[in-house]
């Protein structure tokens, strides 16, 4: 079906309760909802049109049209399709029928607009504070645009404790993070345990919450937001990066130069081998498998290498501006580059297929962290996680972007709705990467690497972008705004809805199996380590200070 | 168990041989390109605030002493490494230097402040024609960041009141 198909469909459905569609582009769908239409709409789209879940947003958008701003949105995999259903609500009474209960892939996202902009999702099934810091005062809505992005509201209380649910009866709980040996980052999860079967969980998260939202809608500006954009995440920064100036594009309807495109496009698959081969090594890592996790990581190596060299740092490449890129592939880059994938390539199949034949990683995450095709339905489950429970969604085919349109390359598919399957999606992904990237390289044509911007950006349009990102897809939302930034922009990073998979995938299973299913939607990483050295005949171990490691460079730059 | 595959292993294991570099008793070179610390250079800036106005992480403030001075101070702390100053000024007076160990207890190693002198406009006082309506500059003539503080001043409210920044990090002013 075409956007007009499907508009037209719901129009014959919904009649007058449809107030406005929009279709800026091909593969683009706005619609415009009375209030009390919005659950009935969203229940149709999920359920009846099969759409996937993508995120909600709340925006303040009072300063602009005296109403809040409420929009839900879903993607037509198969048609292509990127869709948001926005209603507007009145300013003196911030409620909306809430959609958890047609769309359980909503939970997360309502209860955040609840938090960050005070819009009430009536009805919701589990209405409980998500987002805010347990001493933030009721009341008090961080995202509402009266509200100074450097505001301490008044009544924070230090003292107040969260208040946690009671486990189930004949149950222990069993605190795991928010500083946990195997947990990366800090997120705190009560699980309910009865023996060593895990039953259920409460989760709190949130807690490196930092606000960049709220940042690019009132201090920075258009061209400052990427840089920050691609801090969202550390191993697939890029992604937001480009995701963001997406949005921005697909808003303002700009058209790239193609030799851009085709170099997002390279350095995105980059950024995924990287990703790949880091999550490969984890996971082996986590089921205690450090000899995979070594081999993985040096082959890894070199790809850092040449991101450094092409954009002049191995993780942050600093990549777009709205418009274009900033570095380019250079011949040399390119001989260099085509080198690397020919060995990485040759390397990374005698590890697969080492890999996937052995039975104890096997043993180890077979059954384990399973989410099949309801759950991923359901809870809005995207990138391998799906596409390891047999969903062939990847938003590099299904919602084409920079130079995705004009590469081949395949979905790949496992049915084993487990850890196991994960891996076998991810380690088999290399590859494809590989011949993406490839075929960048021949097909890049010359030219220039910005369009031209020669107007201030036009106001109050709507941008929708979807980037596949290694762990899944990441969607951003940007409304354009007055003094050169967005007025809202919201992004949905893969692991927000991956990680509400999570209670579905650990329960009834092993507590030992806990880290293992965790790590396998694979939140981030980032560590720190001071130097141990250990002679290799005497076997003596040394730790140096830090004095010890500062002199030591000292002298050598000296 | 699977022998063949842990064979297999192993043999990728032997082939790929020692791979750890010494570091940091050596550094490898880095590339041409890398976007290390940037260094300001005085002799070639002419104090038009581009850098700042486009600074993403806020890290360069200007301070209009009176007509003839400005002074442009680098504080470094949170600086990204973007390289967003470098692109946007006029005079290539900023490089993105290959330093990259810049981990530091005393905050004062990495800021830089250049004293400028400048020379009456006709117009503002103040000009600087920026690449694209995308890179405003967003105080036009005079500037007056709070240097003491080392923060930017915002016309908007959205103005760090004065407890907010101090507890932030305690950093040692040098
Ligand atoms: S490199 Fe980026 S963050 Fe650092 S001073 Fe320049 S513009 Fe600011
Ligand atoms: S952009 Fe260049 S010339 Fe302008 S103030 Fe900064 S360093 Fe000086």
């Amino acid at each position: 079906m075409t956007s007009r198909e499907t508009l037209a469909q719901l129009k014959a459905k919904f009649g007058p309760a449809i107030l406005r569609a929009d279709l800026p582009a091909d593969n683009r769908l706005l619609l415009y909802v009375e209030p009390f239409a919005i659950k009935p709409v969203c229940q149709y789209i999920f359920r009846d049109l099969d759409a996937r879940y993508v995120i909600s947003i709340g925006a303040d958008d009072r300063p602009f049209s005296g109403q809040f701003l409420v929009a839900h949105d879903f993607a037509f995999d198969r048609d292509r399709i990127l869709c948001s259903v926005l209603t507007h609500i009145p300013a003196d009474k911030p409620k909306v029928d809430s959609i958890s209960d047609v769309v359980p892939a909503a939970n997360w996202a309502e209860r955040e607009i609840r938090d960050m902009i005070g819009i009430e999702p009536v009805g919701h099934p589990y209405p409980k504070r998500l987002v805010l810091p347990d001493g933030w005062p009721d009341g008090s809505h961080p995202l509402r645009k009266d509200f100074a992005w450097n505001q301490v509201p008044e009544g924070f209380d230090e003292e107040r404790e969260f208040k946690f649910d009671e486990p189930p009866e004949g149950c222990m709980v069993v605190p795991f993070g928010p500083f946990h040996p195997t947990l990366d980052e800090p997120a705190h999860f009560r699980l309910y345990v009865e023996g060593e079967m895990v039953r259920g969980c409460e989760y709190r998260g949130f807690m490196v919450h930092r606000g960049i939202e709220k940042l690019a809608e009132s201090v920075l500006t258009y061209n400052e937001i990427p840089m920050m954009a691609e801090r969202i995440c550390g191993i697939c920064g890029c992604v937001h990066n480009v995701a963001y100036a997406q949005a921005v594009e697909s808003a303002i309807a700009l058209r790239l130069p193609p030799r851009a495109e085709y170099i997002r496009t390279i350095m995105l698959e980059i950024e995924r081998l990287q990703s790949h081969l880091l999550w490969v090594g984890l996971a082996c890592h986590i089921v205690g498998f450090d000899t995979l996790f070594m081999q993985s990581w040096r082959i890894r190596e070199p790809i850092m290498w040449i991101a450094e060299k092409i954009s002049g740092n191995r993780k942050t490449y600093a990549l777009c501006l709205i418009g274009g890129v900033r570095w380019d592939i250079t011949p040399d880059i390119k001989t260099e580059l085509r080198q690397l994938l020919d060995k990485l390539e040759a390397e990374w199949k005698p590890v697969v297929a080492a890999v996937l034949k052995d039975k104890n990683i096997q043993a180890r995450t077979s059954g384990v962290g399973v989410a099949d095709k309801t759950a991923c339905k359901n809870t809005g489950l995207v990138g391998p996680v799906a596409r390891a429970a047999g969903v062939d969604i990847d938003c590099r085919r299904d919602h084409p972007y920079a130079a995705y349109d004009r590469v081949d390359f395949d979905v790949i598919t496992a049915d084993g709705c487990d850890v196991w399957s994960r891996v076998v999606v991810r380690a088999t992904e290399v590859f494809e990467s590989i011949k993406i990237i490839r075929q960048c390289l021949d097909r890049m044509e010359p030219g220039p690497l910005q369009a031209d911007i020669k107007d201030e950006l036009p106001v109050g349009r709507l941008g929708l972008s979807s980037v596949e990102a290694p762990r899944g897809e990441s969607h951003h939302f940007v409304i354009t705004g007055e003094n050169n930034r967005p007025r809202r922009w919201r992004v949905r990073a893969p692991t927000y809805q991956n990680l509400q998979g999570i209670p579905a995938m650990i329960k009834d299973q092993q507590l030992a199996d806990m880290t293992i299913s965790l790590g396998s939607i694979d939140p981030c990483f980032s560590c720190t380590d001071r130097l141990e050295t250990i002679d290799l005949r005497s076997k003596a171990v040394k730790v140096w200070t830090q004095e010890e490691l500062v002199k030591m460079v000292k002298a050598r730059k000296a | 168990m699977s022998v063949l595959s842990k064979l297999k292993e192993t043999l990728v294991c032997l082939k790929a041989g020692r791979v750890t570099l010494p570091y940091p008793a050596q550094a490898q070179p880095v590339p041409e390109k890398f976007r290390g610390r940037p260094i300001f250079d005085a002799a070639k800036c002419i104090g038009c605030a581009g850098c700042a106005n486009n600074c993403p992480a806020r890290e360069i403030l200007v301070f209009d002493v009176c007509q003839e001075v400005r002074i442009l101070k680098y504080l470094g702390r949170r600086c990204a490494y973007c390289g967003r100053c470098a692109d946007v000024c006029p005079e290539k007076a900023i490089t993105m230097s290959h330093e990259f160990e810049n981990a530091t207890n005393s905050i004062g190693d990495i800021l830089q402040k250049l004293d400028l002198f400048m020379s009456t406009c006709q117009r503002c006082g103040r000009c600087f024609k920026e690449p694209s309506p995308l890179e405003q500059l967003k105080l036009k003539g005079y500037r007056m960041d709070d240097l003491g503080n080392e923060r930017w001043v915002y016309r908007s409210k959205a103005f760090l009141n004065e407890e907010q920044t101090v507890d932030d990090v305690k950093i040692e002013l040098g």
